[in-house]
C-alpha cells in the first residue's frame, strides 16, 4: 500500500499552526456551540480579522485529523435550509496541546528581560 | 429561506462536494446567505454565496474516490483500452477507413495551419517590428478610385525625421539594376540602395561583418547566395567589387558584410545592398525633390509614440509633394506597422513586401475544415452502424453494473485512441508528404515549424478535443442509451433507418459535390487563363540588353547574318521586361498609362494585332516626333469613336494617334490591362535588341549570339530573355493552384466514398437475411440492387442538388478574388462532377451490391 493523503497528514504530527490554534481556542471557548459559522463569527469578533468560512472548515478538518477535536452532527432545524450542523468539541489531547502551547508562551514570556523595554528607537 | 441562492452555484457545489461533507458545508453557506439577505441585500448575498461556493472548492472538499475504488477505476480504464484496441483489430477494415480518413484530413489541416500560421506571422523575427512603420501613400489615379502605393517621396524620410522628434530613425529603399562584377564574373543583378540604419532597424541575420557596415560609403553588403555566386569558397570580406549602372557610371565597392540566409517568413530582404549616398552620386536625375519617389520609406518611432498622431502631422507634407508633381498627387500618408505589413501587402501597389493573398488562406482553411468534418462524419456514421455488432457487449456491461456514463467513457476512449493514431499518421503525412509538396508548389518556402509553442500546443490540443468530441460524442451518446432488456429481447432497432446517419451521409456528399464542382470550375478557369491569347506573339522572340548604340549596331549586324533571324529591332522599354507608368492628359482629363519606347519594326516583330491605322514607319520623321499607337483600353479610356488622328498630351508634347492595337498582356494575366501607348525613339536610346526568329531555331540563334557577345561587349553580361518565359511565374502559380484544388477535391470524394462504403457494407451485412428471403420469394438481382441502393440514391441526389450550386457560388467568389477577368462557368463542370462522383460511387459500392445479389439463401437463413 502506498501513502495516502490521510497517512501523510497523520505523519505531520501534532504541530499546531497559528490559525489552527486560534480555531482550537475558539472551539474550546464556544464549548457546546462550536460549529463552522459560529466559530467564524467568534474569531471575527474577537480578533477583528476577516475569515472565510471555508478556511475554518479546512482548519477544523485538519484539527480533527490530528485528534484535537471531536465532532458530531446536531439535530435538524428549520434554519439553514434544513441542513444539520456539525458541532466540534475539544478532545483531551486538544486541551493538552493548548495547555502546552500556553505554557511555552508564558515560559518564554517570563524570560524576556526588563532591559529590553528600555530600548528606544 | 424565502430567498433562494443562485441555483447554478448551488448545483456546482453539490457536483464537486464530497457527499459526506456536503450537508455541513451547504448548511453553513445557507446560514451565511440568509444572514446577508437579512442584513444587506439579495445581490450582495448572491455574490457572497457564489464566492463561498468557490472558496470551498478545494482539494479536501472535492469528491474523491477511496483507494480501493480508484484501483478499480484504473482496472476499468485498462479494460476499455484493451477492448478498444481489440475492436480496432477485429474490425480492421472499418477502423482503417476511419483512421485513414481522419489522418488525411488531419495531415491536410496541419499543413494548412502551418501555412496560415506562417503567413500571419510574417516578419516576426524583427524585434522592433511594433515600432517600425512603412509610410504608404494614398494616391488618386486619374478619375479612378484611391489606391495605396508603397512608394514615397525620397526626401520624406530625412525631412520627417528632422521635423518630428518621435521619429527615431528611418531608412529608404531604392531599387536599381546594375552589372555587378568581381574579376571575370559579371552578372546583371537586382540591388537595393538603403540608408545605413537599415541593418540596425531590421534584424536580418548577419554572417560576417557588423551591422554598421552600411555606414561606410564604399561598402557593399551581399547575401550568402551572392557571396557563393561570386566568391565560391573564398572569404568575400574586404574584397573589391564594381557595379556598372544603366547610365554607364561605374562605382567601386568593397564587401563590408555578408548576410545570412533570410528567415522563411521574411516578406522582404535583399541580396545586394548599397549605402544610399551612392545612389545620389549616380545622378540619374538632376535633383531629388518631392517629385522623386523611392520604393519604400520605413521609420522607427520612439517607444510609446502614437502612429495616428504622426500620420496627421505628416499630412503637412502633402502640399510640398503636390506642388512639385501635379501629375501624381498624394491625398494621404498612412503608417503601416511592420507587424501588419505582411497581411496588408496584397492591397498595396508596388509594395516591397511580398506575402500571400488572403484568398488563398481563406480557401485552404475552409477546405481543410470541411475535410475534417467529412472525416468526422465518417467516423460517426460507421461507429453508429457498427454498434450493431456490439449490442450484446453493451447490454452485458450494463447488466454487470456499468452506468451510462461509463459506457460513454468507454466509447469516447475508443474514439480517442483512433484519433490519436490518426493524429500521429497525420503528422507524418504532413511532415513527409503534404507540406513538402505544398512548399514545392507555392513560390515561398514553408518549413515544418510553428510560430510559437503556444500555437503548436493549442492547435494539437484543440484538434484532439474537437475531433474527439465531435466524432465520438454522438455515437457514444447513442450507443449508451440502449436498454439491456430490449437488447436481450432483440427489440432494439438501429442504424440504417436513422435519419441522422442519412443526414450525415448527405452532408458528406454535399461537400464532395460542392468541392468537386468548385474545383472543376476553378481548374476550367485556370486552364482558360493559361491558354488565353497573350494579345501578341511571344514565340521566337528574344531580347538582349545592350549598353549603347555601338553595341546595338554590332549585335544587330551579327544577328542579321543569320538566316533564321526573321526580323530585328530595338527598344528602350520592352514588353514584359520593363515599362514606364506615367500620366497622360487629354483636354481636362488625366489618366495613368504605360508607355513603351520602341523601334519602328517593334509592332510587327512582336505580333501586336493592329485594329486600325498603322505602326511606325521607319523613315517618317513625323512619326518619331509626335506619332504614337495605343491599345484598345487607351481608346476606351478616352471614349473615342474614331481614334485615328486624335491627339493627347504627354510630357508637354502632343501626340497623334496613328494606330490602335488589340489589348495585350504586357505583364501577366494576374494584372488588369491598363491604357498603353507606344512612342518611337532613336537608336541611340535603345536598351534592348529584340530579335524574332523561327521558333524552332530560337535556341540556335541564342547560342550564336552568346558566342559573338564577348567580342561585342566584353564588360557586360549576356542577359537574354525568351519572350515565352514572361508568363512562367503565372503558369507555375496557376499549375500550383490546379494541383492543390484538384488534390483537395479528390480527397473530398475519397472521404465521402469511404463513408458510403462503410455504411453500405454494414447495412448489407445486416440485411443479408432480408435479401435472402426476397430471393427465395423470387426477387431478381435488379430488384435487390434497387432495394439496397434506394435510400442512397435519394441522399446522393439531394446532396448534388444542394452541393453543386453551393460549390459554384463559393468558387465563383474565390475566382473573382484572384483572377482579374475570369471566364464564365459553363455546364461542363457540373456534368463532369456528376460523372466523376457517379463513377467513384459505383466503383465503391459495386462490390457490396454484388455481395447482396449473390447471397446464398440456404446459408443465411439456416438457423441452428
Amino acid at each position: 500500500m502506498g501513502f495516502s493523503l490521510y497517512h501523510l497528514s497523520i505523519m505531520k504530527g501534532s504541530y499546531l499552526g497559528e490559525f489552527e490554534e486560534l480555531v482550537l481556542l475558539t472551539v474550546g471557548s464556544l464549548y457546546k456551540e462550536a460549529y463552522g459559522v459560529a466559530i467564524m463569527d467568534e474569531i471575527e469578533s474577537q480578533t477583528e480579522r476577516s475569515v472565510n468560512v471555508s478556511a475554518v472548515h479546512a482548519a477544523l478538518k485538519r484539527l480533527e485529523a490530528k485528534g484535537f477535536v471531536n465532532s458530531h452532527m446536531g439535530g435538524a432545524t428549520n434554519e439553514r435550509g434544513g441542513r444539520r450542523k456539525r458541532y466540534f468539541e475539544l478532545t483531551l489531547s486538544g486541551k493538552k496541546v493548548l495547555d502546552e502551547s500556553m505554557a511555552l508562551r508564558t515560559q518564554l514570556y517570563s524570560r524576556i528581560p526588563n532591559i529590553s523595554y528600555s530600548f528606544s528607537y | 429561506m424565502q430567498q433562494q441562492p443562485p441555483r447554478w452555484a448551488d448545483r456546482f457545489l453539490r457536483w464537486y462536494c464530497n457527499p459526506e461533507l456536503l450537508e455541513e458545508i451547504q448548511g453553513d453557506i445557507y446560514e451565511l446567505y440568509d444572514r446577508e439577505v437579512a442584513q444587506h441585500n439579495v445581490r450582495r448575498a448572491n455574490l457572497r454565496f457564489i464566492w463561498n461556493v468557490f472558496r470551498f472548492f478545494r482539494w479536501s472538499n472535492i469528491k474523491k474516490s477511496n483507494s480501493e475504488y480508484q484501483s478499480n477505476q484504473l482496472g476499468m480504464f485498462k479494460n476499455y483500452l484493451v477492448i478498444g484496441i481489440r475492436n480496432i483489430r477485429k474490425q480492421w477494415s472499418t477502423s482503417l477507413i476511419n483512421i485513414l480518413g481522419l489522418s488525411i484530413a488531419i495531415g491536410l489541416a496541419l499543413t494548412t495551419f502551418i501555412f496560415i500560421d506562417q503567413q500571419l506571422n510574417m516578419d516576426s523575427f524583427h524585434t522592433k517590428r511594433n515600432s517600425i512603420y512603412q509610410i504608404i501613400n494614398t494616391v488618386q489615379e486619374g478619375d479612378s478610385d484611391l489606391a495605396r502605393w508603397g512608394d514615397s517621396p525620397i526626401v520624406l524620410g530625412p525631412q520627417a525625421k528632422l521635423d518630428h522628434s518621435v521619429i527615431k530613425d528611418f531608412t529608404r529603399i531604392e531599387f536599381r539594376y546594375g552589372n555587378l562584377r568581381r574579376g571575370d564574373y559579371v552578372f546583371n543583378e537586382f540591388m537595393a540602395f538603403v540608408d545605413p540604419s537599415y541593418l540596425k532597424m531590421f534584424d536580418f541575420p548577419i554572417k560576417y561583418g557588423y551591422r554598421s557596415a552600411l555606414e561606410e560609403k564604399k561598402n557593399i553588403v551581399i547575401g550568402e547566395e551572392t557571396a557563393i555566386k561570386y566568391f565560391g569558397e573564398e572569404d568575400p570580406m574586404g574584397q573589391p567589387m564594381s557595379i556598372k549602372f544603366a547610365n554607364g557610371v561605374i562605382q567601386q565597392y568593397v564587401v563590408g558584410a555578408v548576410m545570412d540566409k533570410r528567415p522563411d517568413n521574411a516578406s522582404f530582404g535583399y541580396e545586394i545592398m548599397l549605402p544610399m549616398d551612392n545612389f545620389f552620386d549616380l545622378r540619374f536625375n538632376d535633383n531629388y525633390d518631392w517629385a522623386y519617389f523611392t520604393d519604400a520609406t520605413f521609420i522607427e518611432l520612439q517607444e510609446g509614440a502614437d502612429p495616428k498622431a504622426l500620420e496627421e502631422l505628416l499630412a503637412s507634407y502633402k502640399e510640398l509633394q503636390n506642388q512639385s508633381d501635379s501629375r501624381w498627387t498624394i491625398t494621404d500618408f498612412e503608417l503601416i506597422s511592420l507587424d501588419g505589413l505582411g497581411t496588408e501587402a496584397f492591397d498595396i501597389q508596388e509594395s516591397v513586401a511580398s506575402a500571400g493573398h488572403p484568398a488563398g488562406r481563406i480557401a485552404l482553411g475552409g477546405l481543410s475544415v470541411i475535410l475534417l468534418l467529412l472525416a468526422c462524419f465518417n467516423y460517426m456514421n460507421i461507429a453508429v452502424a457498427s454498434a450493431t455488432k456490439r449490442l450484446k457487449e453493451i447490454a452485458l456491461r450494463k447488466v454487470m453494473g456499468s452506468d451510462r456514463r461509463q459506457i460513454i467513457y468507454q466509447f469516447m476512449l475508443e474514439n480517442f485512441i483512433q484519433v490519436i493514431l490518426a493524429m500521429l499518421i497525420g503528422v507524418l503525412l504532413s511532415y513527409y508528404f503534404l507540406l513538402p509538396g505544398f512548399s514545392y508548389l507555392v513560390p515561398i518556402n514553408v518549413p515544418f515549424v510553428f510560430s510559437s509553442w503556444g500555437a503548436m500546443v493549442g492547435f494539437f490540443a484543440s484538434l484532439l478535443f474537437v475531433i474527439g468530441v465531435l466524432s465520438g460524442g454522438y455515437p457514444a451518446l447513442y450507443i449508451s442509451r440502449f436498454q439491456p432488456v430490449s437488447i436481450f429481447r432483440g427489440k432494439e432497432k438501429f442504424g440504417s433507418k436513422s435519419i441522422f446517419s442519412r443526414v450525415l451521409l448527405g452532408f458528406q456528399f454535399f461537400f464532395a459535390f460542392s468541392t468537386i464542382v468548385g474545383s472543376f470550375i476553378f481548374v476550367d478557369n485556370a486552364k482558360f487563363m493559361a491558354e488565353r491569347d497573350w494579345g501578341y506573339d511571344p514565340q521566337g522572340v528574344l531580347s538582349i540588353p545592350v549598353a549603347n548604340n555601338q553595341e546595338y549596331q554590332k549585335l544587330r549586324k551579327a544577328a542579321a547574318e543569320k538566316p533564321e533571324v526573321l526580323s530585328i529591332t530595338g527598344a528602350q522599354t520592352h514588353i514584359a521586361r520593363n515599362s514606364t507608368y506615367t500620366t497622360v492628359s487629354n483636354l481636362d482629363a488625366d489618366f495613368k498609362a504605360y508607355v513603351y519606347r520602341v523601334g519602328p519594326e517593334y509592332g510587327d516583330l512582336m505580333g501586336l494585332k493592329l485594329k486600325s491605322g498603322r505602326f511606325f514607319e521607319k523613315d517618317k520623321a513625323s512619326d518619331m516626333v509626335n506619332g504614337t499607337y495605343v491599345n484598345e483600353r487607351f481608346v476606351k479610356e478616352l471614349g473615342w469613336d474614331d481614334p485615328i488622328g486624335k491627339t493627347f498630351t504627354y510630357d508637354s508634347s502632343r501626340y497623334n494617334v496613328l494606330g490602335v492595337v488589340e489589348d495585350f498582356h504586357y505583364y501577366t494575366f494576374w494584372v488588369d490591362i491598363e491604357p498603353v501607348f507606344f512612342l518611337m525613339v532613336p537608336e541611340d536610346d535603345y536598351n534592348y535588341l529584340v530579335v524574332k526568329s523561327d521558333p524552332e531555331k530560337l535556341v540556335a540563334v541564342d547560342n550564336y549570339l552568346l558566342s559573338v557577345w564577348p567580342s561585342i561587349s566584353p564588360n557586360d553580361p549576356y542577359d537574354k530573355a525568351y519572350q515565352e518565359d514572361a508568363m512562367n511565374g503565372f503558369h507555375e502559380e496557376n499549375r500550383a493552384n490546379i494541383v492543390i484544388i484538384s488534390f483537395i477535391a479528390g480527397l473530398a470524394i475519397v472521404l465521402a466514398c469511404l463513408g458510403l462504403f462503410g455504411l453500405l457494407s454494414f447495412n448489407i451485412s445486416r440485411r443479408l437475411k432480408e435479401f435472402s428471403v426476397r430471393k427465395v420469394l423470387g426477387a431478381q438481382s435488379v430488384e435487390i440492387i434497387r432495394v439496397a441502393g434506394k435510400e442512397y440514391v435519394w441522399v446522393l441526389t439531394t446532396a448534388f442538388l444542394l452541393g453543386a450550386p453551393a460549390g459554384f457560388f463559393m468558387i465563383t467568389q474565390l475566382i473573382n478574388m484572384i483572377y482579374p477577368d475570369p471566364k464564365q462557368a459553363g455546364a461542363l463542370p457540373f456534368i463532369i462532377a456528376v460523372l466523376i462522383v457517379l463513377v467513384t460511387v459505383v466503383i465503391t459500392i459495386s462490390g457490396q451490391i454484388i455481395r447482396a445479389t449473390r447471397v446464398n439463401p440456404s446459408e443465411n437463413l439456416r438457423a441452428e
